[in-house]
């Protein structure tokens, strides 16, 4: 009886996608630990952000005013809140979409065709509900202050969220609940308004994730064609670049970053604006050097030669193949932006009052060398600290899932 | 030697003007830069619109955005003129203090030099020790503890690390170790020079620890670059082949031949340096460069904000140069030409 060879086992269904060079990438970033650990606190960051005000906030989700039913949290939901919360929804229905995708296409072609359509379709509902939400939806001015209500008796039946707490609820001064140790109440204390601590702690998620994610977007934008220009033109166009992209670098961005707060004020989007202007400088470098390398090779001379257009030729062609390293400085990228806006506001010149942000949060706590606030000034520093550190480790995964290098290696 | 100097002096010349070019634009189209509510609030209470207007006037006469007669300066003479006050020292007035701008940044540059030069030194006393070891250990668990190390290090913020040590290290509250604030006791005015030294190290403690911690990921990695490369270079396998000992090695031969890369590096940390200042000082109340810039930005004192980015710059520049210096001095194959 001859033994038969066993056969390779067919590629189970879905395998398609894991041929592709950024499954490669992905399957290799996930094999480290701390990798997934990272990338699992940032997701849970982007949940928060989302979902933060069913988590922290002053109006109850359901109470009996006087003897109606009411619904305050549902109706003192804002714009960006619904904006947020459908936003959330779509990109969890795209990674469900996008599984199920990858089970029925085999080719990538067919899949890539159906990712476009389903993508397509999916900015499409954003872009609806988003002028929807902002054509036809109006914030709801709610100074009712429900805990005063139920104080008094007023308020039947309140269900409270988790935590019962806006970002900028305030416990009335006659309670003199300022600056007040974690109690059962206020888990983590209150700060010099009286608003509790872990609620605003909760709420600067969005602010942190914001800053981090706008700013290095404007930053790739202009760096991508900044560079890929110079590294397209080589010679005097390329000289001349260089040599401004030193100067930026050559200002200490912290001393660019204060004098562009100082003169151009200081509201969030100016925030994101200008910690984008000032970081943009090592994605064009990178995207420079990865464009003087892919414009020898032939395709780039056989697109030339089809007399497609610049544009075509530099962002449709060039681009997708130069993008490996650019993905690793972005997430660097966002969490030295990350790092900006804290120091900033912890400087008292980042985002604005109420909004809340660790960084400012920090400096609420007090001077140190008076009156030491331990619990007050430890959560925000941490939380700081390991969202930094969460992008770093994922810039530093990815980077060696990238490098061609640890690829001759397997 | 000399002529390369030059050369590399000349270089940076265009570099220079394309910076002051930069500052220049930022300043000059800033909104409201001569109106009281805007960058110029410091006569902002003011109620004559008589005298407003006329301070808004000799506002527009400094800065050169108008001539002697009130008609406005075409933007480009604009620029050579704040350049011309500029490379002479004529930084203008500050509007907080009442004293030339370039007497306070002579007070407070060298405060703040004389820290950031004993940071850099620490980063790479502790940094390439660390690499070394980490590109000798590669792999294995050393390596791997001290890059996760320095990179969470690294992603440290500052201003966390500057309370949690002002408050339980400097704080009657908890201990009462190190001075909180400042860089010399009150009284040096009767210290014997060792004395003097001894209370200045004392109270920089603090301050340099917040600041030196932050650059060794990035230098120790480079540090394990560079002695990876050589490691498998084949100068190596013939000192093996000798018949030395791994500790001569790597201590003499490789060591010294990955340390090009770090001169390199030096002018890179300065920014950074400069940077961080901006938060320490303020947090121990030196009265260096960085202090001075937050201060003036609350007051909204433009003269201070613009001279020292302007100095901050040049400073990186210095050091830019300083390095090539160093680089072509320690490298035979940097041709001078």
């Amino acid at each position: 009886m001859t033994e038969t060879a066993t056969p390779e086992p067919l590629p189970a269904v879905g395998e398609a996608r894991l041929r592709t060079y950024w499954a490669v990438v992905w399957r290799r970033f996930n094999r480290g630990v701390l990798n997934r650990v990272a990338r699992a606190w940032v997701l849970v960051l982007i949940a928060l952000a989302v979902l933060v005000p069913f988590l922290a906030n002053g109006s109850p989700y359901t109470a009996v005013l006087d003897g109606q039913h009411h619904y305050p949290l549902l109706r003192n939901l804002t714009r960006l809140d619904w904006l947020l919360l459908i936003c959330g929804a779509l990109v969890l229905a795209g990674a469900l979409v996008h599984r199920q995708l990858v089970r029925r296409h085999a080719e990538v072609d067919e899949l890539r065709s159906a990712q476009v359509r389903w993508l397509a379709a999916g900015l499409l509902v954003a872009a609806a509900s988003a002028a929807g939400l902002f054509g036809f939806y109006h914030d709801y001015l709610d100074t009712r202050d429900y805990h005063a209500l139920q104080r008094s008796g007023q308020l039947h039946e309140a269900v409270f969220a988790p935590l019962p707490w806006g970002y900028k609820d305030q416990e009335p001064l006659e309670l003199d609940r300022t600056f007040a140790y974690p109690t059962r109440e206020h888990f983590l204390g209150t700060d010099g308004n009286g608003r509790d601590a872990l609620a605003r702690l909760l709420w600067s998620s969005r602010v942190v994730l914001a800053i981090g994610l706008i700013s290095e977007v404007i930053a790739l934008v202009i760096g991508v064609i900044y560079g890929s220009l110079m590294g397209y033109f080589v010679g005097r166009v390329d000289i001349l670049g260089m040599r401004f992209v030193e100067v930026v670098e050559a200002i200490p961005t912290l001393f660019l970053l204060i004098t562009f707060v100082a003169l151009y004020g200081r509201n969030l989007f100016m925030l994101m604006v200008i910690i984008g202007l000032t970081s943009w400088t090592g994605i064009a470098r990178f995207v420079r050097a990865e464009f003087l390398r892919i414009r020898q090779l032939d395709y780039v001379a056989a697109a030339k030669a089809a007399g497609l257009p610049l544009r075509s030729i530099l962002f449709r062609h060039m681009l997708p193949n130069g993008l490996t390293p650019v993905i690793v400085t972005f997430t660097f990228g966002v969490a030295g932006a990350v790092g900006s806006e804290s120091v900033l506001s912890f400087l008292g010149i980042g985002v604005e009052p109420p909004t809340p942000s660790w960084g400012s949060m920090l400096n609420e706590a007090g001077n140190p060398a008076e009156t030491f606030r331990w619990w007050l000034a430890i959560a925000p520093g941490l939380l700081i600290f390991l969202t930094v550190f969460a992008y770093n480790i994922i810039g530093e995964g990815l980077r060696d899932a990238i490098d061609p290098r640890l690829n001759k290696m397997e | 030697m000399l002529h390369y100097i030059l050369r590399r002096l000349f270089l940076m010349v265009p570099t220079l003007i394309g910076m002051t070019l930069v500052l220049f634009a930022v300043v000059r189209f800033a909104p409201g830069l001569t109106t009281g509510g805007g960058a110029f609030g410091a006569g902002g209470q003011m109620r004559n619109q008589q005298a407003r207007a006329a301070a808004e006037q000799a506002v527009k006469k400094r800065l050169h955005l108008v001539d002697a007669q009130g008609h406005d300066i075409w933007l480009p003479m604009q620029y050579i003129y704040w350049l011309n006050d500029t490379l002479h020292g004529d930084f203008g007035e500050s509007v907080q203090y009442n004293l030339p701008v370039a007497t306070l940044l002579k007070e407070r540059i060298p405060v703040t030099l004389s820290i950031n030069l004993v940071v850099a030194f620490i980063v790479y006393l502790l940094a390439i020790p660390g690499g070394m070891l980490a590109s000798v250990k590669r792999g294995k668990s050393f390596d791997l503890f001290w890059g996760f190390g320095t990179l969470a290090l690294f992603s440290l913020p500052i201003m966390w690390v500057g309370s949690m040590e002002i408050g339980f290290l400097a704080n009657p509250q908890y201990l009462d170790w190190f001075p909180a604030a400042g860089i010399h006791s009150t009284n040096t005015m009767w210290m014997t020079f060792a004395q003097y030294v001894k209370d200045y190290l004392w109270h920089i403690v603090l301050p340099i620890s917040c600041l030196s911690y932050g650059g060794l990921a990035f230098i120790s990695k480079l540090k394990r670059a560079a002695m990876l490369d050589n490691l498998g270079q084949d100068y190596v396998r013939t000192a093996r082949a000798k018949g030395l000992s791994e500790l001569t090695i790597v201590t003499r031969h490789v060591f010294r031949n990955s340390l090009l890369p770090m001169i390199t590096i030096f002018a890179g940390l300065i920014p950074g340096l400069l940077g961080g200042a901006v938060v320490t000082e303020t947090m121990f109340s030196i009265k260096g460069m960085g202090e001075l810039m937050l201060t003036a930005v609350f007051s909204r004192d433009l003269p201070i904000i613009q001279a020292e980015a302007f100095i901050g710059s040049v400073i990186s520049l210095i050091c830019l140069l300083i390095t090539d210096i160093c680089y072509a001095l320690a490298d035979p194959r940097v041709s001078y030409d």
